[in-house]
């Protein structure tokens, strides 16, 4: 190639500027045409080109605009809540939704439902306290405390409890397996509800028919172990008030897990407070993998335990890692207290699924051995229902006479958040308790028993408004939850108590026979080993805002 | 003028808020079986112009942490998938968004090719597809509006500004914080980018890619492509002086060629005449 | 003479590989319906890490390279007047315009959006070096249509020829500048790739990288069609005129090896070829088969040897498509995260376009005068 160019510049000088056009015309005829057409197409082309190149280069933004080019960018084609729809950087107050994780075992989120309305943010951080009271960055964990509060505040259903009710249908479907259930104080005056009776109705006979038809092999009651709880929980208060144990007052209870929880991550000193008592649903949980194993001679691994509860932070109580007494005490550790925790929600669910004609189900009644239940145990589901209970109890071992005055303790009932009593008990002088529902109204006793200002003895607390009759596993009859719905169901339970012919826990005979046949006496060894608990410091998954009084924001 | 976010990745609890507000705002489809929008296995897709991404690491080689990582275009101030994009389907608007317009794109893909973020994505599974990217919600930024993510933000992670101010206001939160990491993301990187980030975790443990390059990258090609034209002329130039300098040089040749064999046969011109005219008319042969 | 040429039926002979190669097309056109009715991930492993994959690599990269013989034979004889190679002139420039076709139907299976494909031409992306891809695609195809139709009105549509044939010296000189250009912006179009396409590939002159190869590749595919069609077609050209053809690839790429490694040596990356990761391992195999093993060949003994010169032209062209697809492959995997493999029905779609060029190549050589002037 390169040689032949030198060649050619060699012939080039022999030969003149223009000659080789002479040289073609003068060479044949059709061979001179091409070349001049070629020469001139070729001059009309190089100008072309020239003008083009000329335009895009010099210009660099040309835009050839024939009305060809798209003028509608993508996007946009669904719309937002008005709340956001806003110019600029203004504050939305009711924004965004809460955190949570994919494996928390007690709420999960369809995101497809969520309509960013706020109103989770709102009942996490503003009632519960929980969202925006820690301080960010996050550590290795999303603060929840699984009350379930969000779940009736949402108000598409987007958030719900984790479904659960395949499992209760596949454990009644193994043959292998003897299914015990037992529900909660507050079921029974909600469950109604969502077969459309009004709200507060007692549904308990037929709430007992309605789980006898899905199939369930026995059926207790959580009343009764509420009682169990009143004795364990209120000889531990007496113990702290006479000082025979050296663990500080006031006693704080601890059958709320949503509190319990709370209480870990963000009061983590307070722990040695919390009563060690477990809750009703823990309680009994051991007593049937135990005491009614042992009755009815059934093997313990074989006995599938399901609570019916108000509650979605049962299902992550039953979780615990501890919560395996029965287990350590059958000498298999993987033996669970309870093995299921069903919400109301999902226990209509599956009454409705199964096809139940719920409302004109003849009532029926609980199994016995572990089902008997005083008054004081059936009001555990209202605010200030513990503290009543277990003041009797206490009341009638402290001053070793029944509490006639203290059968309706008025102070400690109702729906505000904080309530205050002083009772005068004999042979102790006043004795000082509180009753907190709604964690928010929490902080301000928690900080006065931190710093040594509170002179309570005995305080309750309930996560949810209203105590476990508006827990976060009832059914959505308001959105958000109205105080109406509270009252009914609250007043409900009240009747219940009142009706009953046994007022007082320690006078159950169900009670009785058990302390009697088997767990000897309330705090003994056995007790201890069955119906005691420990808890956990949460603290070092999140750093809690530092509240300046907690009592301003009401 | 140009708008952009400053996102704090320290204030993220990964409640994809951001991501639900993206899907309402832009009408896209759920798409979760196939790429969650949030989660550890988060990824950007054809609907998911924005997902919150959870990383678990751990901070000083001991402690677990966990951070959440809201992802989308990060808006380049220079966007390299405007500069590939030989439709304009792509354009950077005043606001600083880059936006992107269906009916242009020929669905070329070299946007996605292009994009060192990796943001473009396109719709695999229809026969009439389109590319994908979050367009800074262009729609509500036109009317002074921040995007919908950042508006939903329950934990102001998100802040909408200007870029410069926002800038600055990363750059005194990191200078008196020794928390964060002296580092704020698309400060620089790929020239700059609309959507900055500052975290207390190094980028390059939650899922940022710290090796893009610095420079912007239409730098690259524009430079190449304002000589085509001129290279293009130039070598049309060449070609053509080419094509009659060795023209005129082979009829030469040939005559030279012919003057010397006619010279040489100048008798027995009737045989031989045919042959060297022959070559001399090419392609004349009908 | 003219009425007997314009009465002479068109003739197709019909042999087992024909059949063979008509199937492979016919199940290549049964996959694109399936791709234009269902999208593209009903049978491509194509997806948001690998937006581009075989389709482009091969298809389009390794397709216009491997057609690049026709403007560098162009170049040869039309511009340079190089009547040595006058006789391969219109097979290279036919494979090359049968080429462009098959690049184009790769690209409208690959572009998603093909009923927009005309969008370019009035929605102008200037910056975008495809941009310049496209349109000298499309017009470098047009005038490769124009030139044919010089062949094609020799036999039919006859009243047309003058104007091709006097139009056709413009055709060449644009038909060579533009192709040189879009050569070269086909590896343009990775300059953005900086710091992601792996260094081996990654060059700040990648685009003259590409143009070299696809210069050199021109000669090398027509050394192997030369000797395939020949025995086919009952047509040799001279082996003088191959070896010279072969030498002048060879010179190229004799330039391009020198600037590659220079480039290499000069962005601190040749030490890393002592490695052992499979970047390492790709790029020797496209030096070693695609560079050292012709040019051996070409500048030896070797070269008078027909045979050797068909290995000369097979290596030379591998090692242009292992080139193009280690640049979109095998560079960007360790960018991607992943590695993209081919389904088999992409592979048949490119199989499949080859058999169909091979197959209007062999009826084009049958019909019209291609193979000798």
């Amino acid at each position: 190639m390169v040689f032949e160019l030198g060649e050619e510049n060699s012939d080039l000088s022999g030969a003149g500027g223009c000659e080789p056009c002479q040289v073609d015309e003068s060479e044949g005829d059709s061979g001179a045409e091409s070349v001049e057409v070629s020469r001139r197409g070729f001059l009309k082309l190089a100008g072309f080109g020239a003008a083009v190149g000329a335009t895009v280069g010099v210009s660099g933004g040309c835009d050839a605009d024939l009305g060809l080019v798209a003028k509608n960018p993508s996007g946009g084609g669904g719309w937002l809540p008005d709340q956001y729809n806003a110019s600029g950087n203004f504050p939305v107050q009711v924004r965004g939704r809460v955190p949570i994780d994919p494996t928390n075992p007690s709420i999960k989120r369809d995101d497809q439902k969520c309509i960013l309305c706020g109103q989770c943010v709102e009942v996490c951080s503003k009632v519960e306290t929980v969202m925006h009271n820690y301080e960010l960055p996050l550590i290795d964990d999303i603060p929840c405390v699984c009350c379930g509060q969000c779940t009736l505040w949402c108000p598409t259903g987007a958030i719900s409890e984790v479904d659960d009710t395949h499992l209760l249908m596949r454990a009644i479907e193994d043959p292998n397996l003897h299914v015990v259930i037992q529900t909660a104080p507050s079921t029974r005056v909600a469950l109604g509800e969502e077969f459309g009776l009004p709200v507060g109705t007692n549904v308990e006979g037929c709430q007992v028919a309605a789980l006898n038809r899905i199939g369930v092999d026995k059926i207790f009651d959580t009343n009764f172990s509420a009682d169990l709880t009143i004795m364990e929980e209120g000889t531990e208060l007496v113990k702290r008030i006479t000082g025979e144990i050296k663990t500080p007052l006031p006693q704080l209870t601890s059958c709320c897990p949503g509190w319990v929880k709370f209480c870990e991550y963000f009061y983590p000193d307070l722990i040695p407070h919390l009563s060690s008592a477990k809750s009703p649903m823990t309680m009994l949980g051991a007593m049937i993998k135990t005491y009614y194993a042992e009755k009815s001679n059934i093997d313990p691994k074989k006995i599938f335990s399901v609570a019916i509860m108000p509650c979605t932070a049962k299902k992550f109580e039953a979780i615990r890692p501890e919560m395996n007494h029965s287990g350590i005490k059958n000498g298999d550790p993987t033996i669970r207290d309870i093995d299921l925790v069903l919400t109301t929600r999902e226990l209509a669910k599956l009454i409705k699924r199964v096809g139940l004609d719920f409302v004109n189900l003849p009532p029926m009644k609980y199994d016995s051995l572990l089902s008997e239940y005083s008054g004081a145990g059936a009001i555990f589901g209202v605010t200030g229902g513990v503290m009543e209970a277990a003041v009797r109890t206490a009341y009638h071992l402290l001053a070793g006479e029944p509490p006639k005055s203290l059968l309706n303790l008025e102070p400690v009932r109702g729906l505000a958040g904080v309530k205050e009593a002083k009772l005068n008990i004999p042979n102790v002088g006043d004795v000082k308790i509180a009753v907190v529902s709604g964690l928010h109204n929490s902080h301000k006793i928690l900080e006065r028993i931190r710093n040594g200002s509170g002179d309570w003895h005995f305080v309750e607390f309930m996560a949810c408004p209203g105590g476990c009759i508006s827990g976060g596993g009832q059914p959505r009859s308001a959105v958000p939850p109205s105080d109406a719905v509270r009252s009914a169901r609250i007043n409900s339970l009240y009747s219940a108590d009142e009706k009953s012919t046994i007022r007082l826990s320690h006078e159950n005979h169900e009670i009785k026979t058990i302390y009697k046949d088997y767990l000897g006496k309330p705090n003994g060894e056995l007790p201890h080993e069955l119906l005691h608990t420990h808890y956990t410091d949460r603290s070092k998954h999140l750093t809690a805002k530092i509240k300046k009084t907690g009592s301003e924001e009401k | 003028m140009s708008k952009g976010v400053l996102v704090n990745l320290t204030k993220c609890i990964g409640c994809g808020g951001c991501t639900v507000a993206c899907k309402m705002y832009n009408d896209n489809k759920w798409v979760d079986d196939r790429s969650p929008s949030s989660g550890e296995n988060a990824q950007l897709a054809d609907e998911n112009w924005t997902v919150v991404k959870q990383f678990k690491l751990f901070k000083n080689d001991d402690t677990q942490v966990w951070r959440f990582v809201k992802h989308q275009c990060l808006h380049c101030q220079s966007p390299s998938c405007v500069s590939a994009c030989f439709a304009r389907a792509f354009q950077k608007t005043d606001e600083g968004a880059v936006v992107y317009f269906p009916d242009n794109c020929v669905g070329c893909r070299y946007c996605m090719i292009a994009c060192p973020f990796k943001v473009p994505k396109f719709e695999w599974q229809t026969p009439i597809p389109v590319v994908t990217k979050c367009v800074m919600c262009y729609g509500r930024l036109k009317d002074g509006k921040s995007p919908a993510c950042v508006s939903v933000c329950p934990e102001g992670v998100m802040k909408f500004g200007e870029r410069e101010s926002l800038l600055r206001e990363a750059k005194e939160t990191i200078a008196n914080d020794s928390r964060y990491v002296k580092h704020i993301y698309g400060e620089e990187e790929a020239g700059g980018t609309s959507w900055i980030y500052i975290s207390d975790v190094p980028f390059e443990k939650i899922g940022f890619n710290t090796n893009v390059v610095k420079k912007p990258l239409p730098s690259y090609t524009s430079f190449y492509m304002k000589c085509t034209p001129i290279f293009g002329a130039i070598w049309v130039i060449i070609l053509t002086a080419f094509y009659f300098i060795t023209k005129r040089r082979n009829t030469i040749k040939k005559q030279s060629a012919e003057l010397s064999y006619k010279k040489t046969t100048e008798n027995n011109s009737d045989q031989n005449q045919n042959l060297p005219e022959n070559k001399i008319v090419d392609k004349k042969i009908e | 003479m003219e009425s007997e040429v314009e009465n002479v039926p068109f003739r197709f002979s019909i042999t087992f590989i024909r059949v063979l190669l008509f199937l492979l097309a016919l199940f290549a056109f049964g996959v694109v319906a399936v791709r234009f009715l269902f999208g593209l991930s009903a049978v491509t492993n194509l997806n948001d890490d690998w937006p581009w994959g075989l389709w482009i690599g091969f298809d389009v990269m390794c397709g216009v390279a491997l057609a690049g013989g026709g403007y560098g034979t162009a170049l040869l004889v039309h511009v340079f007047h190089i009547e040595r190679f006058r006789p391969i002139a219109r097979g290279a420039m036919l494979t090359s315009l049968i080429g462009y076709l098959l690049v184009m139907a790769g690209l409208f299976l690959d572009i998603g959006r093909w009923w927009n494909f005309w969008r370019p031409f009035v929605s102008w992306g200037h910056d975008s070096v495809l941009f310049e891809v496209f349109w000298c695609i499309s017009a470098y195809t047009i005038i490769q249509v124009l030139e044919f139709c010089e062949i094609i009105t020799e036999r039919i549509f006859r009243a047309f020829h003058k104007i091709f044939v006097a139009i056709f010296p413009v055709l060449v000189i644009v038909g060579v500048a533009v192709p040189m250009m879009h050569q070269a912006s086909l590896g343009g179009l990775y300059l953005l790739m900086d710091g992601r396409l792996h260094p081996f590939w990654w060059s700040p002159i990648i685009f003259v990288f590409f143009l070299l190869s696809s210069f050199y590749v021109g000669p090398a595919m027509i050394v192997l069609e030369s000797a395939v069609g020949g025995k086919i077609l009952q047509h040799a050209v001279s082996i003088d005129v191959l070896k010279r053809l072969a030498r002048i690839g060879g010179v190229v790429m004799l330039i391009y090896l020198i600037l590659r490694a220079t480039d290499l040596i000069l962005r601190n990356e040749i030490g890393n070829l002592l490695g052992d990761s499979y970047e390492v391992f790709a790029f020797r195999a496209e030096v070693v088969i695609g560079l050292i093993i012709p040019i051996f060949i070409v500048f030896s003994p070797l070269s008078n040897n027909r045979a050797w010169l068909i290995v000369y032209g097979l290596c030379a062209s591998l090692g242009v498509f292992l080139n193009r697809l280690n640049v979109v492959v095998t560079g960007m995997a360790r960018e991607m995260g992943s590695f993209y493999y081919p389904t088999i029905y992409e592979i048949a779609v490119s199989v499949g376009l080859v058999a169909a060029g091979i197959l209007v190549y062999m009826f084009i050589c049958e019909n019209f005068k291609i193979v000798e002037e």
